[in-house]
């Protein structure tokens, strides 16, 4: 019985000392620093593997935004995700990186990246923490080597703060290097758009006449693929484009498998309206050159998707009034808190 | 077993082994001398006699023994050799020149590959595994040639057998599990790691070669990146390789034997292990798929040629 007392006693007393410990400050809720929003799926993120804290994220952001995680110090992750075109490449087909190279692909937005199983056009990256390698050595993107990245960052001052401040020492390790650029990514949460609200009954989430009749023909002809909140089933799938980069063989060039030839990753259409331009190698400029396309342009081809092949006729049957709806809608998903939070800029 | 084929080494050993030999010797002449003269006449002669015997078959004991008993506590180094070689040719980077059975001349400039999941086989069929142990063999780097596996239990192991590449497990794992040689920062411009594509580059060889035909890209250097696990969330090409060797001459692990394991890699097959490959048709390979023919070749490429058990 004393003993139990006394184990009981000295446990309080470490809670105690570990309680008062802790700077009120720096007591955040985590739900602070990254919230599933009420009308989306569950992460797939882990977590537990990269707990995020604000000084971890303040590293990452810092990173995102310096030019050094390239060869000549031109190029930040920033470069080709900017905040105002929801972390994409605005006005480009194929995105530029250093040296004004062109690369074979057309920059994807950086939004919702928890909820993503894969990363890029052919989803040739499984982990997040593993994607941020892939622009810093891609010589017509970043041209960089990570060991010189880090040797980079290890000579100056303002990041051994940083990583002390993040992880609690100076060390500048691959791991904390790329699971800080992650923390950042993941807090690039969008889910506000005036559509976001109108599913989740706030205030503000009133649809027009037009937007509702557009939403109704998007679920009925475009959410097999773009489905659920994301706006993407987060599959491959060739959706008829005429091939312009035999090389460029999408899924294909991952998985090796014959029938993911020309098959790319559905994309989200979250602030689809602000992030022209459009398909992997950004070869439309409007969202009415992407339905001109679903209408008229859509080639046979064996990996054609199945669901753009009804009885004899390719593509989707819209009419331009549909069509003028389906753009009305589309056009609620742009979300200004995500595009002009201050939280996500420097 | 406790009769050694091999040749030992070291002063102790040769000494006892010496000293046991001379009480034999000595015994069986002093029994000899009894036997014959029948001299029982003496008690204090009789005692010795049987002092004499109890000398002689403990020598033997000891003589028989030697140092070949294995004592399951006993621990020491198995050391694997990687030694590269062009044919019956020794390998120097950038200089050796070969032809392949095309007869397509060639060099290499970087040979690199990864060894892991190494494990030893003993004669009872027992398996000793070295888990969560990663190398990278670079020719470039004559360190790295040596691979030294520690507390390997005493016994006579008579197969090696190791993967070329990173195991699947691994190469899907958090990026905290990515230290040393798995580091993607580690490689700087000899990259072993496929970013676009997450996974390691398991086996890399480049070159010259006067056969590649005028081309686009104005090479005349054949590269040679062979990788793919097999994929996490999607299937993708399985380039893993396990290489499994016989050693005829087992590797005898004993407190004072730390065994060599040498082994030959003879790149000459990279080109015609199983598959003949043709410099001039094929000279950048850098997909799982691709590379599907010369893993195929390089996981014959390998020989355990000889085994040292020298004693410390």
């Amino acid at each position: 019985m004393k003993s139990k007392f006394l184990v009981l006693a000295i446990s309080s007393l470490i809670y105690l000392g570990v309680a008062c410990s802790k700077d009120n400050s720096q007591v955040i809720e985590p739900e602070e620093l990254f919230a599933v929003p009420a009308n989306f799926p569950k992460p797939v993120y882990d977590f537990s593997k990269n707990p995020l804290t604000k000084n971890g994220i303040e590293l990452g952001k810092t990173l995102f935004f310096d030019g050094n995680l390239s060869r000549d110090g031109t190029i930040s992750c920033a470069e080709c995700h900017s905040q105002p075109s929801a972390f994409t490449h605005h006005g480009h087909d194929l995105s530029h990186g250093i040296d004004n190279k062109i690369g074979i692909r057309n920059s994807m937005p950086i939004q919702n990246m928890a909820f993503q199983k894969e990363f890029f056009w052919d989803g040739g990256v499984f982990d997040l923490d593993l994607f941020s390698i892939a622009p810093i050595e891609n010589p017509v993107e970043m041209d960089e080597k990570l060991g010189n990245v880090l040797e980079k960052l290890r000579k100056q001052e303002k990041y051994t703060t940083l990583f002390q401040k993040a992880y609690g020492s100076k060390e500048i390790t691959t791991e904390r290097f790329l699971k800080a650029l992650s923390q950042f990514m993941l807090t690039l949460v969008s889910a506000n758009s005036r559509y976001d609200k109108y599913v989740r009954k706030e205030t503000g989430g009133t649809l027009t006449p037009d937007e509702l009749e557009g939403l109704a023909i998007f679920k009925q002809k475009c959410a097999s693929c773009h489905s659920g909140e994301l706006f993407t089933d987060l599959s491959y799938r060739n959706n008829g484009l005429p091939v312009y980069n035999k090389e460029d063989t999408g899924r294909q060039r991952i998985t090796a498998l014959e029938e993911d030839s020309y098959r790319f990753k559905v994309p989200s259409l979250r602030n689809v309206a602000i992030t022209a331009p459009y398909m992997h190698d950004g070869r439309f400029y409007s969202l009415d050159a992407v339905l001109n396309h679903y209408t008229d342009g859509v080639i046979e081809s064996k990996s054609l998707d199945s669901s753009l092949k009804n009885n004899q006729t390719l593509g989707i049957a819209l009419n331009k009034d549909e069509k003028a709806k389906l753009t009305a809608f589309l056009k609620t998903l742009t979300d200004e808190e995500f595009l002009k939070n201050k939280k996500f800029g420097i | 077993m406790l009769y050694s084929q091999t040749f030992s080494g070291g002063y102790l050993s040769i000494s006892i082994h010496f000293i046991s030999k001379q009480i034999i010797s000595v015994c069986w002449d002093m029994i000899a001398y009894i036997i014959k003269t029948r001299d029982y006449t003496f008690t204090l002669m009789k005692k010795f006699s049987y002092l004499l015997i109890a000398l002689f078959v403990s020598a033997i004991i000891v003589s028989c023994q030697k140092d070949d008993a294995i004592n399951p506590n006993d621990k020491n180094t198995v050391t694997l050799e990687f030694d590269n070689r062009v044919g019956d040719q020794k390998l120097v980077l950038g200089t050796t020149t070969a032809k392949n059975a095309l007869n397509e001349d060639f060099t290499v400039t970087r040979l690199n590959y990864f060894v892991s999941n190494i494990s030893l086989k003993n004669e009872n069929g027992e398996i000793v595994k070295f888990t969560d142990k990663y190398f990278l063999v670079k020719h470039s780097d004559p360190t790295s040639w040596l691979i030294k596996l520690d507390n390997v239990p005493a016994g006579n192991y008579n197969q090696v057998s190791y993967i070329i590449g990173v195991d699947s497990l691994k190469s899907v794992s958090d990026v905290s599990q990515r230290k040393g040689v798995l580091d993607p920062a580690s490689y700087g411009d000899d990259n072993m790691y496929w970013s676009w594509n997450s996974g390691y580059i398991f086996f890399k060889m480049e070159g010259k070669s006067t056969a590649i035909p005028p081309n686009m890209m104005n090479t005349t250097e054949y590269q040679y990146h062979v990788g793919g696990f097999g994929g996490m969330t999607g299937k993708t090409p399985n380039n893993l390789k396990t290489i499994t060797l016989p050693m005829t001459t087992t590797a005898q692990v004993r407190a004072n034997t730390a065994p060599q394991i040498h082994i030959i890699n003879d790149i000459q097959k990279v080109f015609s292990g199983v598959n003949q490959i043709s410099i001039a048709k094929t000279y950048m390979v850098h997909a799982a798929e691709a590379g599907i023919p010369i893993g195929q070749n390089y996981a014959k490429s390998f020989i355990v040629d000889h085994v040292h058990n020298e004693k410390d």
